[in-house]
């Protein structure tokens, strides 16, 4: 019988794949590597997704089931699979060199999901808190915006390299920039605000100043600075590039760094 | 569009002194100014412990930091005159921005309908291609087909406008802001928190606040608890827990009852109740001299004169199983002792003079309710809708202006979009290709 394990191991193989085959792209230049890649990301995300749903199912075997939402383990793959979703659906305008540092990314994420031995890896029972629909919305939204800041997070970072070779001109990563920011900024907001309202049913106050709430709070300052600094202070090039690697900090703190340091209501991951 | 924008306010007759703090007021820059710093000092929230006792201050930093952390009110961060007084800073600035973004808004509007654009201009620039004159019905009709408002401007010139709504959405969601804001505000000023705990039976008509040494909050109805049942997980884990709750009015009427779990909290007359704990309080069976007694802890029988009562409950006393240690008054001296449920020899004891065995343990639980009023929420969510929708208009749809005019011999298309330039251009690509 196959479990999630085994697939959701697969695919993490398969990430690994998609980055070597990047770089052989990168070396040969060929187009039709790019072709191959593309077919395997599509591949390893359906892996991917197939192995959540199985974790999903077998949840409900062992009497305890629940979206595979709900701890660190399953949130670390979780955010793999954003990224991916996202890679997805910008395809039209993303360049190699950034989905390369997304499939990277995601194959971090996966590599330490399933070799830390900080985490752990069971399927765990949910705690009555986390028993709502809005965990589902709530933490889909959140991860979709933590992957849309990994774009951009990459494009910022690349601003500083020459354009040349393999990466794109200045311009272009800023357009790509921005766009992440805007499905990022938007998904954020609706990830705090279902927060809220979730936490408004569970605790009976919709904000309670917990350190990962406000540390997303602060993230989503970040990012609403930025576009401000944009559109009316007219910033660009190297400032927002700047800008959207605080900003990237900043989602690095709401999304490890609290779980580690901080503790609060939200401490599930430890 | 940035560079329009900055000329703008920067053009016009020096202004007064009132209205010159008024732009102040408004100005992006003081809006970015006080964000960064509601940003910048939320962080220290996170880092430094909030609302710990004193030693609890004493045993992390040290005496000079914790007079610092008092002084500044760090150790209640968000509740502290100077973040209270940026946030009405950033409250104020976002008032003057919106007010007079929609000013701008209003004469934007007036002027793009009296100035048609450069069309030939757009055209040579690439926004627009050239037709023949016989497709003027066409244009029309394709643009009609999609969702385009067409308004004439003179004889030879029309304009087909889409998505003006997005120029709205930095008003809705700058506006949206404000609501969440009032509404937080409404429930600071008129809401209010508590905590009730209560055993199977029991009941209360005021919940206690958290903070130490403020008077309990009358809840002006009486909530009695009827039941609390748990399920747990085959691994002990709690997995559900939920108290029957009855309500009943001054007079002692039932007026409402239902069940309080995790996630679904019960409310009567704009009050809340959510389950938010529970625990165990055992009762404890002895027998005095012959006569059953059942105690709670810490509540207080006679054995013949003397008072006594348990002070104590341990599930396991070494090896013996469980266990209660009682006290009791020896004249003017408190003493104890240890009686053991299961240890023959431990469990009957001779407190002066009477006979007192304990006969039994029975678990009982209590319920811990999460009271709280809080009249801004429908404010605070309706905000949050507005958000949503302004973020919406405001980043995935765009306002479109396409100008069609006619010379007799071609027509000539240009357009003009707020963003998506490019999404634009392979729309009026489109439209040139089927009309060729
Ligand atoms: C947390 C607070 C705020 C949020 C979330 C927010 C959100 C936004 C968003 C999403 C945009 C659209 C940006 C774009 O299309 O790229 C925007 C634009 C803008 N915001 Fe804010 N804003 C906030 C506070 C403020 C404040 C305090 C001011 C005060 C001066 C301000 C002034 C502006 C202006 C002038 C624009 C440009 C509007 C235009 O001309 O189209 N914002 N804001």
């Amino acid at each position: 019988m196959i479990t999630h394990d085994t697939i959701l191991g697969i695919s993490t193989i398969l990430y690994l794949a998609l980055f070597f085959l990047y770089v052989l792209y990168f070396a040969a230049g060929k187009k039709a590597i790019l072709t191959i890649a593309w077919y395997c990301l599509l591949l390893t995300f359906a892996l991917q997704t197939a192995g959540i749903g199985l974790r999903w199912v077998e949840s409900y075997r062992l009497g305890m089931g629940h979206a595979p939402l709900s701890n660190y383990y399953e949130s670390l793959i979780f955010f793999s699979w954003s990224i991916s979703v996202l890679v997805m659906v910008m395809r039209k305008r993303l360049f190699p060199v950034i989905t390369f540092a997304a499939a990277t990314a995601s194959l971090a994420l996966m590599a330490y999901a399933s070799l830390s031995p900080g985490v752990e890896r069971g399927i765990q029972p949910l705690i009555p808190a986390l028993q709502s629909n809005w965990l589902h919305v709530h933490v889909i939204t959140c991860f979709l915006a933590y992957a849309a800041f990994v774009v951009s997070f990459t494009c910022g970072g690349l601003y500083f390299f020459e354009s040349r070779g393999i990466v794109p001109p200045g311009r272009t990563l800023e357009d790509i920039n921005y766009r992440s920011i805007i499905i990022g900024f938007s998904m954020l907001t609706s990830g705090i605000l279902t927060g809220a309202v979730w936490a408004h049913y569970a605790w009976g106050s919709y904000w309670s100043w917990d350190p990962k709430e406000t540390w997303s709070l602060i993230t989503w300052i970040v990012y609403a600075l930025i576009l401000h600094l944009r559109f009316t202070g007219g910033w660009r090039g190297r400032k927002t590039a700047f800008l959207s690697i605080i900003g990237f900090a900043s989602v690095v703190i709401t999304y490890f760094g609290v779980n580690f340091f901080l503790a609060g209501l939200h401490s599930y991951a430890t | 569009m940035t560079a329009t924008k900055n000329n703008r306010e920067k053009e016009g007759a020096p202004a007064s002194r009132p209205t010159s703090l008024l732009r102040h007021l408004a100005s992006v820059r003081l809006g970015i100014v006080s964000l960064s710093l509601i940003g910048a000092t939320s962080i220290l929230g996170t880092v430094i412990k909030q609302g710990g006792t004193e030693e609890e201050y004493l045993s992390l930093y040290s005496e000079r930091a914790y007079h610092f952390i008092k002084l500044f009110g760090f150790d209640d961060t968000y509740h502290s005159p100077w973040f209270y007084f940026l946030l009405i800073l950033f409250t104020v600035n976002l008032i003057a921005c919106t007010v007079r973004r929609i000013r701008t808004l209003t004469a934007e509007k007036g002027r793009t309908a009296r100035t048609p654009a450069d069309v030939k201009g757009l055209v040579a620039a690439g926004s627009g291609f050239t037709a023949k004159a016989g497709s003027l019905g066409e244009v029309s009709r394709r643009l009609g087909a999609s969702s385009y408002r067409k308004k004439e401007l003179s004889e030879t010139t029309a304009l087909y406008e889409k998505g003006s709504l997005a120029r709205y959405g930095v008003v809705v969601i700058h506006a949206s802001i404000l609501a969440v804001l009032l509404g937080g505000l409404v429930g600071i000023l008129g809401g209010d928190r508590g905590f009730i705990v209560l055993r199977v039976g029991e009941t209360t008509q005021a919940a206690v606040k958290r903070e130490r040494g403020r008077p309990p909050v009358p809840l002006g109805f009486t909530v009695r608890c009827k039941d609390f049942t748990i399920s747990l997980y085959p691994g002990g884990q709690p997995k559900e827990y939920a108290s029957d709750i009855e309500i009943l009015d001054m007079a002692g009427k039932v007026v409402k009852t239902g069940r309080i779990k995790v996630n679904e909290p019960l409310s009567y007359n704009g009050v809340r109740l959510y389950q938010s704990s529970y625990g165990t309080s055992n009762s404890y069976t002895f027998r005095v001299n012959g006569k059953e007694v059942v105690l709670a802890e810490q509540e207080v029988a006679k054995a013949g004169r003397t008072p006594f009562m348990v002070v104590r409950y341990a599930a396991q006393v070494h090896d013996f199983g469980p266990g209660v240690m009682v006290a009791y008054m020896d004249g003017e001296e408190p003493k104890t002792l240890w009686f053991l449920r299961d240890v023959e020899r431990m469990r009957t004891r001779v407190i002066q003079g009477s006979r007192i065995s304990l006969e039994g343990i029975t678990g009982g639980y209590y319920t811990g309710l999460e009271v709280s009023r809080d009249p801004g929420v429908p404010v605070v969510l309706a905000g949050f809708a507005l958000m949503l929708v302004g973020l919406y208009i405001n980043f995935f749809t765009f306002h479109r202006r396409i100008y069609v005019v006619s010379d007799g011999a071609a027509i000539h298309v240009g357009g003009v979009a707020s963003r998506n330039r490019e999404g634009f251009l392979e729309e009026l690509h489109k439209l040139s290709k089927d009309l060729a």
